[in-house]
């Protein structure tokens, strides 16, 4: 934020409070969907557990983010800009929390896969949590630091997750029907996989609204818009 | 003597002296049009080249710090400013309806019929309700009764004060609550039928319940009545008005519809000012 400082400093204050939420969340967030890859990836029940537990956390700072917002727009009655960072970071912090969700799905899922021999098509699940991270991280330091172009960036990118999700689906249905006896690992991954696709569609939401945030645009269903249009 | 139904019911301000210039085909009732306007009192420049036109049967508030000349302009859309020694529009002009308010030959007294202004402290005269209401009337030449009657209940519906004191129209204006004493003087300003109602910050002095009232009443009036208002109250511009000017060092700095103001200015000023970051 490179606005002057408010007159009134407990309004600086308030932003800054959220702002600072939206980040410990985030690195929450990140935190417990690493810990649920890492404990697919290792088959580490214990580190699924640990996952699984933190959502507790992000659960209760959603809450408290709510209960800021409200009493930052209770208080101080934000417009312009300071209205849409506040509305931005209470929607940031919707979509951390299911993101975070998302998180917890993987770790349950991921537990039950170690309950049996390890399946070689857990390498499908890589290259989709780096992208979905990747994007999930931008649409955070796009928010933080107001990078407009930036936030725009990741939108399309969603589409790739959505690609790598499809094939993916794809190969572990053909793993089904070659090995019907591992039918509910390759289950599993599917929903793994499908947890991944919507980290994106969480970040993609993000990215939104720090695009709203900043630059007061909605650029959200722009396709189906024009594709409606069109 | 003149009967409010003889009352004039052009469009136009009266021009005494001189034919009223016809107005333009697309000149709309309580429309203003503001043009480079300067103005000064004595060597000190207040206004600074402000051109906006103000939409009518809409609310437009003027919002900005003390001093930002939101006030001077208020009172040069009915002359207000004439009062006062050594203030003078130095350049620009004011048309409501098509017509220079400033003309030579203008009926100043019509114009502020046709433009009626309420202020932040409310002030009724030291006399009844109903008088208060009848008051404009008279001075217009009004003297029959039953039309007198109709206008001031007419006038207090208006202004949202009928219910709350049909019963005691004959005791003083004095007696009712600051809320509505503002609203009787709503009622003053409508009841000689202006086009345009200025409103210098009506609420200021009210409590909330009183400025919601008001509030709803300006909601109500804007279906008849071109409503300017300057406010402090930046919540207050949010809520009622539906353009909203912005002032700064006697220039107008931004004016646009009320939810791109207060939602995404254009303007860095006026962004730091309503965001509280200045003032």
């Amino acid at each position: 934020m490179n606005a002057p400082r408010h007159i009134l400093g407990t309004f600086d204050e308030a932003l800054s409070s959220l702002r600072n939420n939206v980040l410990m969340m985030s690195s929450l967030t990140e935190r417990s969907l690493d810990r649920a890859i890492t404990g697919l990836m290792q088959r580490d029940d214990k580190m699924c557990a640990i996952a699984i537990a933190d959502d507790e956390e992000i659960d209760q700072l959603e809450k408290q983010m709510d209960k800021d917002g409200i009493d930052l727009l209770l208080r101080f009655q934000p417009v312009a800009s300071d209205l849409r960072r506040v509305v931005s970071a209470m929607k940031l912090s919707s979509n951390l929390e299911r993101m975070a969700d998302q998180g917890t799905n993987i770790a349950r899922r991921a537990r039950k896969l170690n309950q049996h021999p390890p399946l070689p098509e857990v390498d499908l699940i890589t290259p989709m949590y780096t992208h979905a991270m990747a994007m999930f991280k931008d649409a955070i330091d796009a928010y933080v630091r107001e990078d407009v172009e930036l936030a725009r960036a990741v939108v399309p990118r969603d589409q790739g997750l959505d690609d790598m999700n499809s094939a993916a689906g794809r190969r572990l249905i053909e793993r089904m029907a070659e090995d019907p006896s591992q039918l509910r690992g390759y289950l599993n991954l599917i929903f793994i996989s499908r947890c991944l696709e919507r980290v994106g569609d969480h970040a993609t939401n993000m990215a939104e609204d720090a695009v709203y945030a900043a630059a007061a645009e909605d650029i959200r269903h722009q396709h189906s818009t024009s594709a409606a249009n069109g | 003597m003149v009967s409010v139904a003889e009352m004039p019911e052009s469009t136009s301000l009266t021009v005494v002296n001189q034919p009223a210039p016809m107005p333009e085909p697309q000149v709309e009732r309580g429309m203003i049009e503001i043009e480079n306007l300067d103005f000064k009192y004595g060597a000190h420049q207040v206004l600074h080249d402000v051109s906006l036109s103000i939409p009518a049967r809409a609310v437009t508030a003027f919002i900005g710090p003390s001093g930002c000349g939101k006030t001077t302009l208020l009172r040069c859309l009915n002359r207000m400013n004439d009062l006062i020694d050594a203030a003078q529009i130095s350049r620009g002009s004011i048309r409501i309806e098509g017509v220079d308010i400033n003309a030579p030959g203008v009926d100043v007294v019509d114009l502020r019929r046709r433009v009626g202004m309420v202020f932040q402290k409310s002030n009724p005269f030291p006399k009844s309700i109903y008088d208060n209401v009848a008051y404009g009337l008279r001075i217009a030449g009004v003297t029959k009764r039953s039309l007198i009657d109709e206008a001031v209940e007419k006038s207090l519906r208006s202004a949202a004060l009928w219910e709350e004191v049909r019963d005691r129209l004959h005791v003083s204006g004095y007696g009712l609550s600051g809320g509505q004493q503002q609203r009787l003087c709503i009622a003053r300003a409508l009841a000689v039928e202006p086009e345009i109602v200025l409103m210098d910050e009506p609420c200021s002095a009210l409590d909330p319940i009183a400025t919601a009232k008001v509030e709803e009443l300006i909601r109500q009036l804007k279906q008849e009545y071109t409503i300017v208002i300057v406010t402090h109250n930046m919540q207050q511009a949010g809520r009622c008005s539906d353009y909203t000017g912005f002032f700064y060092l006697g220039r107008l700095i931004e004016f646009d519809a009320t939810a791109k103001i207060f939602s995404n200015p254009a303007q860095r000023q006026t962004e730091e000012y309503i965001t509280g970051r200045f003032g």
